[in-house]
């Protein structure tokens, strides 16, 4: 019973956590500008998350080692250095998308000056880091970032045409504005995959000391988790594509998206959806401030883990600051989060291939996995994706410039 | 090492993990030193942990280098086991490793609840 009980609590992190500024930002818009024409994307990017999730939670949990070790490992120092680098870049210009969305949010709550509830909003952070276990953090986020479940009951509010709903998941393309509708296909499928979450992930698994008893548990939180959370992000693009699409409006704030739940339900609509998207970017940034301190300490090889005092990995700890710091240094010059956050998406998928390709290898290698080496599925999968991911990899900046960045 | 195994260096040494005697991660196979590569009987006789390490590892690793000190060298009979990680005989600061954490331990020592 504890048991289940146990696996239960993963999951319901897993969704809180899997949704963040990306993704709210590239399916509203992706809802706004295409109605529900792009859904069967997300489904695609929530397969992918899936299918790299559970084998990196799975190489974690067999031979103890998580994502960038595994790619210093296989591609060595050089190549494993360019991942390293593009890595962190997108680590910080995805921390940097979130805090900006934690102020944002911060300010539709309380009306302050965005520039001072950044100063608050990242010492909030640095606080929670310090002082609450990692399992605390992972699961106070993960839960009241659920409140983001109001978009779900305000898109049936907002009655969508539900047979145009389910045509959006039949794959297709439009007879117009292809280039567009190919750059949010690349968005959404980024948002749905940004690199830091298969850090994040591996390294949580040894964070929670996961045992080969635990791969139950990877699965189910990876194929659960992540499946509710792509049930999210359904839900902010059929928010959107309700609301915004018919009206020709393009959310360009976030106060507009909160605006999807406000109309359908009112005030407290309006509050869940901040509360919960407070919580849900303020998870991510976490996440992405460890997934820096992680990588570094894995391809270095230093002593890494918030389950040891900081004074025991001070490398790491070390590591979690300086990220904090320079996020913040870079949303405080007033970049435009929401722009701040396309970037970060379309840069992530750049940086993809690099991540998986060694993750593949590993899951594969019997020396280390032993039994546990990947099974017909996870491979046919695990190559499909791939390939996919490789090509939107190509495609994304071409297609960033040739629409300028969506705008058409 | 203690028992014979055949491992491929290049796969299964070079770039992993080492950690000492207490368990703690203390740096990685960065570099090989390898003798007698002319002879029938060619050996490891060290490996080279962090700083100039990198210098043979391609452009990056030139550029690493050059920003970093010396590497420390550890003797190949100080190693225990390799599996998925390289296993010391000993600790890391009896091998002069970890030198970093010491040195920033210092500093996040001083944190309240560090």
């Amino acid at each position: 019973m504890k048991r289940i009980f146990d696996i239960a609590l993963g999951i319901l992190a897993a969704i809180g956590g899997f949704v963040d500024i990306g993704d709210i930002v590239f399916n509203v818009a992706a809802g706004a500008i295409f109605g529900y024409q792009l859904l069967w994307v997300v489904v695609i990017g929530v397969g992918a998350i899936i299918t790299y999730s559970e084998m990196c939670g799975r190489v974690a949990v067999v031979s103890g080692r998580a994502v960038m070790d595994v790619v210093r490992e296989r591609l060595g120092f050089g190549a494993g250095l360019v991942a390293l680098i593009a890595g962190q870049l997108v680590n910080l210009m995805t921390l940097a998308a979130e805090i900006g969305g934690i102020a944002l949010a911060l300010q539709l709550l309380s009306g302050l000056p965005y520039r001072v509830l950044l100063v608050l909003g990242v010492l909030a952070l640095g606080v929670v880091i310090w002082v609450l276990r990692f399992e605390w953090i992972e699961r106070v986020f993960g839960y009241v970032g659920l409140t983001m479940l109001v978009f779900a009951v305000a898109a049936i509010k907002l009655r969508p045409e539900w047979n145009e709903v389910a045509s959006g998941f039949v794959p297709g393309v439009p007879s117009s504005n292809l280039a567009v509708y190919a750059f949010f296909a690349v968005g959404l499928i980024g948002a749905a995959t940004v690199p830091y979450e298969v850090y994040f992930y591996s390294s949580g698994a040894i964070e929670e000391r996961w045992t080969p008893k635990d791969l139950g548990t990877n699965k189910a939180n990876a194929i659960i988790g992540y499946t509710l959370g792509g049930f999210l992000s359904f839900a902010l693009m059929i928010m959107a594509g309700a609301l915004f699409f018919p009206l020709g409006i393009s959310p360009e704030a976030l106060g507009t998206v909160a605006l999807g739940a406000e109309v359908p339900l009112g005030q407290i609509g309006l509050l869940l959806a901040l509360v919960g998207v407070l919580f849900a970017v303020s998870g991510a940034a976490i996440d992405t401030v460890f997934s820096g301190a992680y990588n570094m300490a894995q391809f270095f090889g230093w002593e890494w883990g918030k389950y040891r005092k900081p004074v025991d990995a001070p490398r790491f700890t070390l590591g979690w600051i300086v990220m904090l710091v320079l996020g913040f240094v870079i949303v405080v010059t007033g970049v435009d989060p929401i722009q701040v956050t396309e970037f970060s998406v379309i840069f992530s998928v750049v940086a993809l291939p690099l991540t998986y390709i060694p993750i593949l290898l590993v899951a594969n290698d019997r020396t280390y996995m032993g039994a546990n080496v990947n099974g017909k599925l996870a491979n046919v999968l695990g190559f499909l994706y791939f390939l996919i991911i490789l090509a939107i990899a190509l495609a994304a900046i071409p297609l960033m410039l040739l629409t300028n960045g969506g705008q058409g | 090492m203690s028992k014979a195994t055949e491992v491929d260096i290049a796969l299964g040494i070079l770039d992993h993990q080492l950690v000492d005697s207490e368990g703690h991660n203390c740096g990685n196979v960065d570099e090989l030193e390898v003798r007698g590569l002319d002879g029938d009987a060619p050996e490891v006789v060290e490996i080279l942990v962090g700083g100039n390490a990198w210098r043979s590892r391609g452009l990056l690793g030139r550029l690493a280098a050059s920003l970093s000190g010396n590497a420390v060298h550890v003797p190949w009979s100080e190693v225990d086991s390799v599996t998925s990680v390289v296993t010391l005989k000993r600790t890391a600061e009896e091998l002069g490793l970890n030198r970093g954490d010491k040195r920033w331990a210092r500093l996040i020592g001083k944190l309240p609840g560090s």
